[in-house]
């Protein structure tokens, strides 16, 4: 093991550790103790199938927006909007399942409403780097606000033409069964997105460090100027890189309608989008260390709403969590950069010596 | 229409605090990301201060002093430790979503009722209030706009005709310059990232105690992004940003007064959504932006 990886691994576990440390002093504040409250976050996970089987349910989706966050952040650019391009993915996921369920065979129709939905959701995300390439608009500012509009969006069609028959609440009817992603675990929730997440993850690795396409993406992230120099046309990397960041958030859309809740409702998962700009912080970007990363947060997350149910500590320790170990995180990059500049500077002295 | 207009300037004055903390802030060089979770620490700070002392006063000392603390891990970070500003921005906003939720879990518990504080009452300004039409929309205010009224010429006089204002601009574009005259770049910077949590704890207390008198953790709702385009559209310049300011205080005036009146024609969605899609029209239509050369960029002293 090299030790650059070394320090990799070293430095980010003791981050995780610092982080859920300081979320334990939190705990201490309510007048519980924290030993009691971690040791029932740890057994419960491990409890029992269905709660186990959910760890990969949650970290499903985050796997989806952290690639979304880490594919244009190689490429230098911002997409905060991936919660937006949720809400479209999810738009259009549970519109076109309400249009072919039960009529159209079910693996064909779950498998046209993937397709359907990665476009609708890279088409919404390619406007942001359209808007970047022809009118050098801030992709940062653009796709912030995307994600009020998408929100806007989806809170309208819910009320009005996806609304339930009964016609009660701003939710849609629920998804006939036959365009449920199948189970593959008994006796969990734990749907096949899982399976097309992690391919997911592992294509977009593929696509960044072995095709042509993700050199040209990574050359304009590390050196723009240099890039096009060497003749890349970066204009046209914007909108490819935001259409595939917006199909990767849209994918996550995918996956919870279609795979978890079998319906559209409003308030839907409202911070899906930061917890995967934060797990990609957590894996360095890596495509690879995105889908161990999402399994963290999915398992904090499944535990800390167990805690949150028997043991009376809020919920909102879930974020906490998140928010340290983020945090930690990013000092964990400083205190990298720190080693490595040390061993070269060990390395020139024993040049010099000799 | 006189209450549209009111409203506008209650609606503006947050955003003005948050856009020109912003403009000093960026003009030294440092975004500050963290601006959504500096307000949303300082509404509630300003709301747990108010409504435990039973004092106004007392809970924006607590939002400016909840600011400055955010703004100060922000500006450790970025400045010191030069780690990168969207990150680090973005993992302190959600710290603060988690932090505050869960304090106010700690102290409140589950409480039966919504709590609520008397917000800041109007002190209509002796004879300018009898003014028809700009009394009531100017001078029927809040502390908290007033003292917004001195901050925007006050701001303009210190960026363009002071020397601070020379080192403050300096910083940003040439620090290197700021560097050979003896003066401390990252000291410079982390002193506009705290005037940043200041203001932006005022603005945030504004939300809770200035206008609503209570909070909930959704309550900033992206208002710190918005100010944050108002300093990107008002091209770093306190002027811009009063003049950005106006339109998305109207625009949310707007919304506000739509949403209230059912819109008619249009879908309330579509007013909900206006000044995010303004900022969206205007980020792409607007043609010189006047970007501080070094924006984002950690200032690394050559050794």
């Amino acid at each position: 093991m090299n030790a650059k990886f070394r320090d990799l691994l070293l430095t980010t576990f003791l981050a995780i550790v610092l982080g859920l440390g300081l979320s334990a002093v939190m705990i201490l504040f309510l007048g519980k103790n924290p030993l009691d409250a971690f040791g029932l976050l740890f057994t419960s996970i491990i409890r029992d199938q269905y709660t186990f089987g959910d760890i990969f349910v949650k970290a499903t989706p985050l796997i989806f927006t952290a690639l979304s966050f880490a594919f244009t952040f190689k490429a230098n650019l911002f997409n905060i909007g991936a919660q937006g391009q949720f809400y479209i993915g999810a738009v259009i996921a549970v519109w076109s399942s309400l249009l072919m369920g039960g009529k159209v065979p079910g693996p064909l129709a779950l498998l046209i409403v993937l397709i359907l939905t990665a476009v609708g959701g890279g088409i919404w995300g390619a406007l942001i780097g359209y808007f970047k390439a022809r009118f050098n608009a801030n992709e940062f500012l653009t796709s912030m606000m995307s994600t009020y509009v998408a929100l806007a969006i989806m809170n309208y069609l819910l009320r009005t033409v996806l609304m339930e028959k009964k016609g009660e609440y701003p939710q849609t009817d629920a998804l006939n069964e036959s365009v449920w992603l199948p189970t593959f675990v008994p006796g969990t929730r734990l749907h096949i997105g899982f399976i097309l997440a992690v391919l997911v993850a592992v294509g977009i690795w593929v696509l960044l460090y072995k095709t042509p396409l993700g050199y040209r993406i990574r050359a304009v992230g590390y050196n723009a100027d240099a890039a096009r120099m060497s003749g890349i046309d970066a204009k046209k990397l914007y909108v490819i890189a935001f259409f595939i960041s917006g199909a990767l958030a849209a994918g996550a859309g995918y996956t919870e309608v279609n795979g978890v809740q079998h319906m559209l409702l409003q308030g839907f998962n409202p911070d899906i989008g930061s917890a995967g700009l934060g797990i990609a912080i957590l894996a360095n970007a890596n495509p690879i260390g995105i889908i161990f990363a999402s399994i963290l947060f999915g398992a904090l997350n499944v535990g800390g709403t167990i805690m949150g149910q028997m043991s009376g500590i809020p919920s909102s320790i879930i974020e906490l969590m998140e928010g340290f170990v983020m945090v930690f995180v990013i000092l964990s990059y400083f205190v990298r950069a720190r080693l490595e500049n040390r061993r070269e500077k060990r390395k020139l002295q024993k040049k010099v010596e000799e | 229409m006189i209450n549209l207009l009111i409203v506008t300037v209650v609606m503006g004055t947050p955003l003005l605090y948050g856009s020109i903390s912003e403009v000093f802030a960026e003009r030294s060089g440092v975004m500050v990301t963290a601006i959504e979770g500096i307000f949303l620490m300082g509404a509630w700070a300003g709301f747990v201060g108010a409504y435990l002392t039973k004092s106004l006063l007392v809970g924006v000392a607590c939002a400016i002093g909840a600011g400055v603390l955010t703004a100060a891990l922000y500006g450790w970070i970025t400045v010191y430790l030069k780690q990168h500003q969207v990150v680090t921005g973005t993992a302190i906003n959600i710290l603060a979503v988690g932090m505050c939720s869960f304090l106010q879990r700690v102290i409140f518990g589950v409480p039966v009722s919504p709590l609520t504080v008397t917000p800041l009452p109007m002190l209509p300004i002796p004879l300018l209030s009898k003014i028809p039409v700009l009394g009531p929309v100017f001078f029927n205010q809040n502390i908290l706009t007033y003292l917004m009224y001195l901050i925007v010429p006050a701001s303009y006089f210190l960026l363009y005709k002071t020397s601070i204002g020379l080192i403050i601009r300096s910083a940003g574009e040439n620090p290197e310059a700021v560097d050979v005259a003896g003066i401390n770049v990252d000291r410079v910077r982390f002193i506009l990232v705290l005037v940043a949590g200041v203001m932006g704890g005022i603005a945030g207390a504004f939300y809770s105690i200035g206008y609503l008198g209570m909070f909930t953790t959704n309550m900033i709702g992206g208002r710190g992004w918005i100010a944050f385009a108002i300093c990107f559209l008002g091209n770093w310049n306190p002027k811009g940003a009063l003049a950005g300011t106006v339109v998305f205080g109207f625009t949310e005036a707007l919304a506000i007064s739509m949403q209230s009146s059912g819109g008619g024609f249009f879908p309330n969605e579509l007013f909900i959504a206006l000044p995010y899609i303004l900022t969206i029209v205007l980020t792409i239509t607007r043609k010189s932006f006047n970007v501080p050369a070094q924006l984002g960029v950690p200032y690394k002293k050559e050794n």
